[in-house]
């Protein structure tokens, strides 16, 4: 059969679509030549004979419910486009890709010569906009499935880690679960209060001003910090506090990571302190003066003193009013010591009636200022029988030990105590 | 922007001319679906997109799916055509379309785009036949949405003035029922207004 030419089936020919025309039931009348060249069928062998003849497995109940709907309304009628292909299917030759093996069709049914039962089907190939479509929701899945792990992982957090989130000026903003129920708080209690309220008053501000600054420094601050529960239980805290910055590279929050270390801490005050007294014991003093103080003397070139006191005739308290009181009299002394010195300052138990100090950052005179004002403090102290303190001093110079420190220190008291004693001696 | 005015002559042409649609669609599903239903006479109103964002709230329920369809229409009379229907009424009305105890998705689909071309088809055909424009329509799209947030805020600010005009479809026997919105705005309004005003024109002459 031979195309009769035509102008309106030249523009039909010319169409970057398929069209066909076809009556209700289902024969072709016209088969434009996008189809021809991308069906394979020509018109010559599509035009009188019925689709049904080449694409059986189509829908036809729906197809002719369509073509009624078009006739009857004298208006189009369309396919859904979102879904796979449900009409005749086209191959595709895209070899890039291989998502779609046939053509993605958007199909518009159109009243074309009403009164003769004809349509016009236009078939139009959106399978670059359908493969995209497909990648995007595969993609959108994807995310779906990180955000529902993120979601698990984030409740993991929120119900396992001591978590504080605060704004750049230091007031809090967010709690993770576990920190709340670990220390006794509601979910929004502490929303809105500046961190340091967390904080005992045993963290002295000198550490957390340091804090401070290093985080406005935009530098991450790591350290020990004792948190108080909101039944006022102090508790230790190894604490992590990373500054966060944006995309423009502006802080927004800081985020406190805490690990509890309470149990750590009071192992290491076991290891560290004299049971009666609660100061230093011997094994922590000398950890600090060998570690800390002389390493940071030879850096700086600054000098410190030694101080050794011995209590006055502590043996005659304790053979007349007993062990017990005696020790009393070991406690009350190293409070007094304790409340007297200066802050830095290290004092510890030496052993028996002996207390040891380090002072920083002295020379003689302020050594000997400093232990006079000790002697003083014990003196007046308010007990069931007077005591009093004789100290000895010794001030590091180049080339001194620990020994040597300690050898003229011991030396000095014994003058103290060879002198009358209540007297601080210098060697 | 300057907000175009209804009187009370414009609103009873628009309110006449939309029953008249309804009863067409109505006439036009029982015949070509073989569904026999009623649709509520319609409400028309004049809202910004905020006013329309709560009217959805207010006339959805926010507890179900719906398969939500929208058909664009352009020309003398231009806006958007809104099908809205439960997704247990959709599932029953592909039974009913495809005979089968189990639609697929896809039957489902169609059979909801199906639905909503005679709507659009008939509703605003008629309308436009009266007011003796023509009006073009596009391929229409569908998508389940849970809840009913149809409209996005964001995206759809630019909007002065929308006219409502919303129904509500029932097929007892299907156990079927949906609601329909027919958006248009701005200069189409003051094109609809234009065109009633001809109408009257027309009826009073």
């Amino acid at each position: 059969m031979t195309k009769p030419v035509d102008y309106p089936n030249i523009l039909l020919d010319a169409l970057e679509h398929g069209v066909m025309i076809v009556d209700e039931e289902f024969n072709v009348v016209y088969w434009n030549q996008w189809l021809e060249i991308n069906t394979g069928h020509t018109y010559a062998s599509m035009v009188g004979k019925s689709l049904l003849t080449f694409y059986p497995d189509i829908d036809y109940r729906t197809l002719q419910r369509k073509i009624r709907t078009t006739l009857r309304l004298n208006s189009p009628t369309f396919y859904d486009a979102s879904l796979n292909n449900r009409f005749i299917p086209i191959p595709r030759n895209k070899i890039t890709s291989s998502v779609l093996n046939t053509m993605q069709l958007q199909v518009t049914i159109s009243p074309y010569v009403v009164d003769q039962r004809m349509v016009m089907i236009a078939v139009y190939d959106i399978s670059d906009l359908h493969e995209l479509k497909l990648t995007l929701q595969q993609q959108m899945k994807k995310i779906a499935q990180l955000n529902v792990e993120l979601q698990h992982d984030k409740q993991i957090i929120d119900d396992n880690l001591l978590i504080v989130k605060t704004d750049g000026e230091f007031h809090i903003i967010e709690v993770s679960k576990a920190f709340n129920v670990f220390f006794g708080f509601e979910e929004n209690e502490l929303i809105g209060w500046p961190l340091q309220i967390i904080y005992s008053d045993k963290t002295p501000l000198s550490e957390y001003t340091h804090m401070k600054k290093t985080l406005q420094d935009l530098e991450r601050w790591s350290g020990e910090i004792e948190i108080l529960s909101k039944q006022s239980k102090a508790l230790w805290m190894d604490a992590v506090v990373t500054p966060w910055i944006d995309h423009l590279g502006v802080l927004s929050s800081y985020t406190a990571i805490y690990h509890d270390i309470t149990d750590k801490k009071r192992l290491e005050l076991l290891a560290t302190t004299d049971p009666l007294t609660k100061l230093y014991n011997r094994y922590r003093f000398d950890e600090i003066f060998d570690v800390t103080l002389m390493r940071e003397h030879w850096k700086t070139g600054d000098s410190f003193a030694l101080v050794i006191a011995d209590i006055d005739h502590f043996k005659h308290i304790n053979d007349a009013y007993g062990h017990q009181r005696g020790d009393e009299v070991l406690v009350r002394i190293a409070e007094v010591l304790r409340r007297t010195l200066r802050e830095g300052d290290t004092l510890a138990r030496w052993g028996g009636e002996e207390f040891i100090f380090l002072l920083p950052h002295v020379d003689a005179l302020r050594a000997i200022l400093v232990a006079e004002k000790l002697r003083v403090a014990v003196e007046k102290l308010s007990l069931f029988v007077n005591v009093q303190l004789s100290f000895g001093v010794s001030l590091f110079v180049a080339g001194d030990t620990q020994e040597t420190l300690l050898n003229r220190a011991d030396t000095a008291l014994y003058k103290a105590k060879e002198n009358g004693r209540n007297k601080v001696e210098l060697l | 922007m300057k907000l175009i005015e209804f009187s009370g002559d414009h609103l009873d042409v628009l309110r006449e001319l939309m029953n008249i649609a309804v009863g067409n669609a109505t006439a036009s599903i029982a015949d070509l679906l073989k569904a026999f239903g009623t649709m509520h006479i319609p409400k028309i109103t004049i809202s910004d997109i905020t006013g329309l964002k709560q009217y959805i709230q207010d006339t959805i329920p926010s507890e179900n799916s719906h398969y939500v369809t929208k058909q664009l229409f352009g020309g003398p009379l231009g806006g958007e055509f809104i099908f809205v229907i439960t997704d247990e009424s959709a599932i029953n009305f592909g039974n009913h379309l495809y005979d089968i105890d189990a639609p697929k998705d896809a039957d489902i689909y169609d059979a909801v785009i199906e639905l909503t071309n005679i709507l659009s088809a008939t509703m605003i055909s008629r309308l436009t036949e009266e007011l003796n424009v023509k009006v073009q329509f596009f391929v229409p799209s569908t998508q389940i949405i849970k809840g009913n947030n149809l409209i996005d805020l964001d995206e759809a600010q630019g909007y002065a003035q929308i006219i409502i005009i919303s129904t509500q479809m029932e097929f007892q026997n299907q156990n079927i029922n949906g609601h329909i919105f027919i958006l248009t705005k701005d200069a189409m309004i003051q094109s609809l207004k234009d065109l009633i005003d001809h109408k009257l024109e027309e009826l009073y002459a």
